[in-house]
C-alpha cells in the first residue's frame, strides 16, 4: 500500500542542531503523511452522547528536517447568525443580527505544537489551519440584504468591530464543544507514528466531515492527506427527524393526537381505580 | 439515563424529564392551568434550544388539559360553547402567533420578546393574584366579613353586538370578549409557549364574572384547541416539535395531572390563588431579569437561518 521506505523516522523531539541541515539527503524518499479513522461513520440513535473517533497516521521522513502534524477537521458549514446586548436605558436589548456565512458547524485543530510555532501567520491563514484562520465572513461589501422581508446588518470586513463580532462566533462555538484547538492533540505513540482524538460531542451537527492530516516543514506544507467521516442519524431518530422534516403537517397531527389519546388514557386509568 | 432527541438534537437524562413532566402536571391539574410557564424555563435551562421547548411542551399542555377536561366534563363544569368561540379566536391567534414569533426569531428579538412578555403578564397577573387572595385570607383570619363584592359586569360586555346566551356560565353577552380573550391567548401560547390559563382563568373570573364551577374547565377545553393548533403550525412552519422530548414530559404529566386535581379539593380557593399567584409572580421576575442583569456574554447565537 505505502511506499516500501525505509523507516527512517522524524526526529521530532531531538531536532538537528539548526543550519547543519543536509537537503540532499531527500533525494530518495518523499516526505509524505498517511492517515486513516478508526471510524469513518458515526452514528447516532437515542444513546448517543457524542463520540471520540481516534484518527491515527504515519509520517515517512526520510530528510532530517524535523516534521510537524497537524490535523483539522471540520463539519459541515451553516450560516451563524450572531446578535450583541447592548444596554439601553438600563435594559439589556438585542442587536439587529449579523449573518457569517460559511462558519462550519464543527472544527477542529490539533498539531504536535502550537500552530503559531508550526508554520507563519500568512501560510496557515493561506491554507484556512485554525480558528483564527477559519474562512468565516460577513459578506465582504458594506451593504444591506433583505431577506425573508427582514433587514440583515452585513458588517464590513474593514469595520471596527469586525474582529469582535468574528472573536464572539468562536468563541460560543468553544463554548459549545464545537470548535477546539488542541496545541499537542498530535501524539506520536512510536517513531513516526501518531494518533489524535477527534472529540464530537452531542450538539455535533449531523453531515459529512472532512479530516486533512497536514505535515509542516520549516513552516510550509509538504504533505497532506484527507479523510471524510460522515456523522447521521441512524434507526428510530432518523425516521422521526425525517418524518418530521419531509411530511412536517402531518407529524404536527400525529404528535397531537398521540397527545390527546395519553390524556384520554390517563384519565380512564385514574377514573377506574 | 440520558436519551438522545432527535429534533432537539440534543442528549438529556429521561427521569429527570419524566419528573419534571409530573411536577408540572400536578401543577396543572391543581390551579386548571397548562403550566407551560413552568417548564419551558427549566427545559431551556437544560440545554433544549428554546424555540424547540417552546414548541414540544405545546404538546404536554395538549395531554394534561385532555385530562383535566375529561375529569371537569363529568363534573358538567365545562361550558362548551363560550369555549368554543374562545377557541375560534385562539385558533386565530396561534396562526398570528407562529408567523410573529417566526419573524421575531429572524429579527433576532425573539427572546426580548420573550422576556418581556413573561415579565409583564406573569408579573401583572401574580401580584394581583396574591393582593387579592392575601386580602381575603387577611380579612378571614381576623374575622372581619369581607368585603361586598362588585358583582355587576363592565357595560361594554352588554353594549356590543352578537350577543348569545351561555347558559352554563350563567351569561347573555356579546360574543366579542371572549372571542377577543382567545386571540390573545392564542398569540400568548404562541409566544411564550404557554396555554394562556393564567390569563384567561382570571379573566374569565373577573372580567366576564363567569359562573365559578365552570371557570377552570372551560379554559381547559379552550387551551386543548389552541396549543394543539400551536403544535401543528410550529410542526408545519418551524420543524421544531421533539415528538421523543414531548412524549417523556406528558407520560409525566398525565399522572402528575390527575394527582393534582384530586389534592385540588382539599384547599381553600383564596389559599390556592395565593399560592398560584407567588410561583406566577416569581417565574416572571426571574424571566424579567435577564433584561436587567449584565450578560455573561455580550454576544449571542440566533437561531433561524435554516428555515
Amino acid at each position: 500500500m505505502f511506499q516500501a521506505l525505509p523507516p527512517e523516522p522524524a526526529p521530532i523531539v531531538a531536532p538537528v542542531q539548526p543550519g547543519v541541515i543536509e537537503r540532499s539527503v531527500a533525494t530518495e524518499g518523499e516526505v509524505r503523511v498517511a492517515a486513516a479513522l478508526t471510524d469513518a461513520q458515526v452514528k447516532v440513535d437515542s444513546s448517543f452522547r457524542g463520540a471520540s473517533i481516534v484518527l491515527y497516521g504515519a509520517v515517512f521522513n526520510p530528510t532530517d528536517t524535523p516534521a510537524d502534524v497537524v490535523v483539522v477537521v471540520r463539519g459541515p458549514d451553516a450560516p451563524v447568525r450572531l446578535v450583541k446586548k447592548t444596554r439601553n436605558m438600563g435594559v439589556w436589548l438585542n442587536s439587529r443580527p449579523v449573518l457569517f456565512e460559511g462558519a462550519p458547524g464543527f472544527y477542529m485543530t490539533a498539531s504536535t505544537r502550537p500552530l503559531s510555532d508550526v508554520a507563519d501567520f500568512g501560510q496557515l491563514r493561506r491554507l484556512g489551519v485554525g480558528v483564527d484562520h477559519l474562512r468565516i465572513d460577513a459578506p465582504q461589501e458594506s451593504r444591506t440584504v433583505t431577506r425573508y422581508g427582514v433587514r440583515d446588518v452585513v458588517v464590513s470586513r474593514l469595520g471596527e468591530n469586525y474582529l469582535d463580532w468574528r472573536r464572539a462566533v468562536i468563541r460560543l462555538k468553544e463554548a459549545a464543544a464545537l470548535y477546539n484547538t488542541d496545541p499537542d492533540g498530535v501524539q506520536f505513540v512510536d517513531k513516526g507514528l501518531f494518533r489524535a482524538e477527534v472529540e464530537l460531542p452531542t450538539v455535533a451537527p449531523t453531515g459529512k466531515y472532512y479530516a486533512e492530516v497536514w505535515l509542516f516543514q520549516e513552516g510550509a506544507p509538504v504533505s497532506v492527506s484527507n479523510l471524510t467521516l460522515t456523522v447521521e442519524k441512524v434507526g428510530l431518530e432518523r425516521d422521526i427527524y425525517e418524518f418530521a422534516h419531509r411530511r412536517p403537517w402531518s407529524y404536527g397531527v400525529l404528535c397531537v393526537i398521540l397527545a390527546a389519546l395519553t390524556g384520554y388514557a390517563a384519565s380512564r386509568v385514574f377514573r377506574s381505580r | 439515563m440520558d436519551i438522545y432527541l432527535p429534533i432537539a438534537e440534543v442528549s438529556v437524562n429521561w427521569p429527570f424529564l419524566v419528573m419534571l413532566g409530573a411536577l408540572v402536571g400536578f401543577v396543572s391539574g391543581l390551579f386548571g392551568i397548562g403550566g407551560g410557564f413552568l417548564m419551558a424555563p427549566v427545559l431551556v435551562f437544560m440545554g433544549i434550544p428554546p424555540t424547540v421547548a417552546v414548541a414540544s411542551q405545546a404538546s404536554h399542555v395538549v395531554a394534561s388539559s385532555t385530562s383535566g377536561v375529561i375529569r371537569y366534563s363529568g363534573m358538567k363544569a365545562v361550558d362548551y360553547r363560550i369555549g368554543g368561540i374562545m377557541a375560534v379566536g385562539g385558533a386565530l391567534g396561534a396562526l398570528a402567533g407562529v408567523e410573529l414569533f417566526r419573524y421575531l426569531r429572524l429579527l433576532g428579538q425573539a427572546d426580548l420578546v420573550v422576556a418581556v412578555s413573561y415579565l409583564v403578564f406573569l408579573g401583572a397577573i401574580g401580584s394581583m393574584m396574591l393582593y387579592e387572595s392575601l386580602t381575603q385570607i387577611l380579612h378571614r383570619v381576623r374575622g372581619e366579613t369581607p368585603p361586598r363584592k362588585e358583582r355587576r359586569r363592565p357595560m361594554w360586555l352588554y353594549g356590543l353586538p352578537f350577543r348569545m346566551r351561555f347558559p352554563r356560565s350563567g351569561l347573555y353577552i356579546s360574543a366579542i370578549p371572549p372571542f377577543g380573550l382567545g386571540v390573545f391567548a392564542g398569540v400568548l401560547s404562541a409566544i411564550m409557549g404557554v396555554g394562556g390559563g393564567f390569563i384567561l382563568v382570571p379573566a374569565m373570573l373577573y372580567v366576564l364574572r363567569m359562573r365559578a364551577n365552570v371557570v377552570v374547565g372551560t379554559s381547559l377545553f379552550q387551551i386543548i384547541i389552541t396549543t394543539a393548533i400551536t403544535t401543528i403550525l410550529q410542526a408545519g412552519r418551524n420543524q421544531t416539535v421533539d415528538i421523543v422530548l414531548s412524549t417523556i414530559l406528558l407520560l409525566g404529566g398525565v399522572v402528575g395531572a390527575q394527582f393534582g386535581a384530586r389534592l385540588s379539593g382539599r384547599f381553600r380557593a383564596e389559599e390556592m390563588r395565593a399560592a398560584l399567584g407567588l410561583i406566577v409572580l416569581l417565574v416572571g421576575i426571574q424571566m424579567g431579569l435577564e433584561l436587567f442583569v449584565r450578560p455573561s456574554d455580550l454576544f449571542l447565537l440566533a437561531p433561524g437561518v435554516s428555515d
